[in-house]
């Protein structure tokens, strides 16, 4: 007799991929018919209906049934205006944006800034996360500040960096204003957090005595870093760049105020062009051109950004191997 | 061939915790294995981490009177075994065990201490994927690779199972019969094997240093012989055994030579007295026995019997190959020249 907590059905026994795949499947198509005939309500409804029959089937017990049905309501949340978004497309406006040629330099910036944002957030940032990973006198305050921009709003971030750098600042011969290294600075100084943070918890969870073997036996603190922990950390510093990658990606409110359209080296094109960060160039065609253009270019980034960031998942998705003994 | 000495004094902070006084001095003679015994928390491990250059701290080692005191832990030329192993995760077995090599003169080749030490098949492995002794032997090869002038050893046995335990234990004596080393353990077991020399350890100062005998068959307190496995009888609890030493060993009662009665032990102090002995030393049964006593308990232990007895207000073990039934009366003997007065 199966009791409240039992599991109803073993999924071990099933496999648990064709279980996800019938679920994604039952979900996509629910999702088109409700799509079809105008009442994608339904299909909200759907969402929350069928996750609570499905933990029930899976799981029995009522909390997971609870826990499961109210999850689903934020991923209704989550999920139904990207699939509105994406289902809402003209395809033949996608294909016109893909070829705009001005359109590839917005989808080249919008991928190689935030490279370049988040390669200087993990220069500084690495060294910074180990240093708060060992600990030293004054730490909370480093913590916090590097927390700062977290919690700044980011056109907030936005004039900072401008006081700080800009006309007048600590460094008069560095242009910000208008410039690729602004827009870089913008990006880096919003999301170098994520990478400082996630570095910092990948060294935080190596043993100290990996640190204290290596040293005894031998290598001092250059050569200790070379061969365990920084390697060890490898995958922490990486989902940081990752992080920060994409949180630069999005970034909107410092980079309009710094650097509202840059200069840059468009390899493509083998000269030097104009072009605006992405978030800022879809904001723009939204107030010149309305949702429905906004919407080709916010799919194509959508489109770039996801591939990207899933390449980059797969790539690091392995064991915890790697290292140069 | 390296005499090592160590004398720490200081002050540790750790990160939530109470700040921890270490105050002890160690000398180990060329060749010499000193086993640190003491309790979990008695700063064992912090003494042998700082004498490895882990932690900053005041007072000073020297390895054949060299001072080593501001050398960081790579150029001292000495090797660690931990607890937990230590091992290189993202490392093969064999790359592990050579790790340190290129930064000595004349290192040992990895595969020939691996074979040694009977892990030779292992070479290829992940430490991920070894029990828990294969770990220790690899981090033991890692540590002979370099060739150390000292073995710093911090409770390699503890995390193993009884059998392999036993097993590391008889190669770990064969290993330091001619390296310096300090061995740092709970283990009394463990520590009377291997030791050439013990220091026994309390709240981060050495409470008591000797051979392995002095420490088990004479120790200095009644802490120590507790956590060395004796008997502590306290005799103003025991008045029984305390008439049976006025009659018998007045005159030769201390064992330390004082000539002192044990009886007498707190006539110029207001501790009471104890004495020690070990249970292997209480004879069971004799006749002509010191006094009677109560079994309690009985524990079948490999191949004797841990037998719990009471009399007066005492408790007391002994071992016995023939162990008396539970509740009968038995009479006990206590070897004069085995009790020792601390």
């Amino acid at each position: 007799m199966a009791t409240g907590t039992e599991r109803r059905i073993e999924i071990t026994a099933v496999g648990r991929m064709p279980l996800v795949v019938a679920f994604v499947v039952g979900q996509a198509l629910a999702f088109a018919a409700a799509y079809s005939v105008g009442r994608p309500t339904w299909y909200a409804y759907f969402v929350v209906g069928s996750t609570a029959v499905t933990a029930y089937v899976l799981d029995g017990s009522s909390f997971t049934v609870a826990t499961a049905t109210a999850g689903s309501l934020l991923a209704v949340a989550l999920g139904l205006p990207l699939f509105m978004f994406v289902a809402r497309q003209t395809p033949s406006l996608v294909v016109e944006k893909a070829l705009d040629p001005s359109v590839h330099r917005v989808l080249y910036l919008g991928v190689y800034g935030p490279l370049l944002a988040a390669l200087l957030s993990l220069s500084f940032g690495v060294p910074l996360a180990h240093l708060l990973a060992s600990g030293f006198p004054g730490q909370p305050l480093v913590e916090s500040l590097v927390d700062l921009p977290l919690v700044v709003p980011h056109s907030v971030a936005g004039i900072i960096i401008l006081f700080g750098f800009g006309k007048g600042g600590a460094f008069p011969q560095l242009s910000v204003l208008g410039t690729m290294g602004g827009m870089v600075l913008a990006m880096a100084f919003v999301s170098a957090p994520y990478a400082v943070n996630a570095s910092r918890e990948a060294f935080e969870a190596i043993d100290n005595r990996l640190e204290y073997a290596s040293r005894i036996h031998g290598a001092n603190e250059w050569e200790t870093f070379r061969r365990v922990t920084g390697p060890l950390a490898v995958r922490g510093m990486i989902t940081g760049g990752v992080l920060a990658w994409a949180r630069a990606v999005s970034e909107f409110g410092a980079v309009a105020v710094v650097a509202y359209s840059v200069e840059f080296f468009y390899p493509v094109a083998g000269e030097t062009v104009t072009a605006q960060h992405a978030p800022v160039f879809v904001y723009n065609t939204y107030l010149q051109g309305g949702l429905e253009e906004s919407g080709a270019v916010a799919f194509l980034l959508l489109a770039v950004s996801a591939v990207i960031f899933l390449i980059v998942r797969y790539l690091t998705d392995d064991d915890t191997r790697g290292g140069t003994p | 061939m390296t005499r090592l000495t160590a004398d720490i004094r200081s002050t540790f902070t750790a990160d939530g915790a109470e700040p921890f006084t270490v105050d002890a001095a160690v000398e180990v003679e060329a060749n010499e294995t000193c086993v640190v015994l003491g309790p979990s928390g008695s700063g064992k491990t912090l003494l042998l981490e700082t004498i490895a250059g882990f932690h900053e701290h005041t007072g000073e080692v020297t390895a054949n009177g060299t001072g080593i005191t501001e050398r960081p832990p790579e150029e001292r030329g000495f090797g660690f075994v931990f607890q937990d192993y230590a091992l290189f995760p993202h490392m093969t077995v064999r790359e592990n065990v050579r790790y340190g090599n290129r930064y000595r003169d004349s290192p040992r080749d990895p595969d020939e201490l691996l074979s040694e030490l009977g892990v030779a098949d292992l070479a290829a492995r992940n430490p991920p994927t070894l029990s828990g002794g294969e770990k220790q032997r690899v981090a033991l090869a890692r540590a002979l690779a370099v060739r150390p002038s000292v073995m710093l050893l911090d409770e390699p046995l503890a995390a193993l199972d009884v059998p392999t335990r036993q097993s590391l234990r008889d190669d770990l004596v064969d290993v330091l019969a001619d390296v310096t080393a300090v061995y740092v353990t709970h283990n009394r077991t463990t520590a009377r094997a291997i030791a050439d020399r013990i220091l026994v350890m309390q709240d981060g100062q050495i409470v008591q240093r000797g051979t392995p005998e002095d420490v088990f068959e004479r120790p200095e307190s009644p802490m120590v012989a507790r956590f060395t496995g004796s008997n502590v009888i306290d005799l103003s609890a025991a008045p029984s055994l305390r008439r049976t030493l006025d009659d018998e060993i007045e005159p030769r009662a201390r064992s330390d030579g004082s000539g002192r009665n044990p009886v007498d032990h707190d006539s110029d102090t207001d501790t009471a007295p104890h004495v020690a002995i070990r249970p292997e030393a209480i004879t069971l049964g004799d006749p002509d026995g010191d006094l009677s006593a109560t079994v309690e308990r009985v524990v079948r232990e490999d191949a004797t019997n841990r037998v719990t007895l009471t009399f007066d207000d005492v408790t007391v073990e002994a071992f016995a190959a023939s162990p008396p039934a539970v509740d009968t009366e038995v009479t006990l003997s206590f070897p004069r020249g085995r009790l020792h007065v601390c």
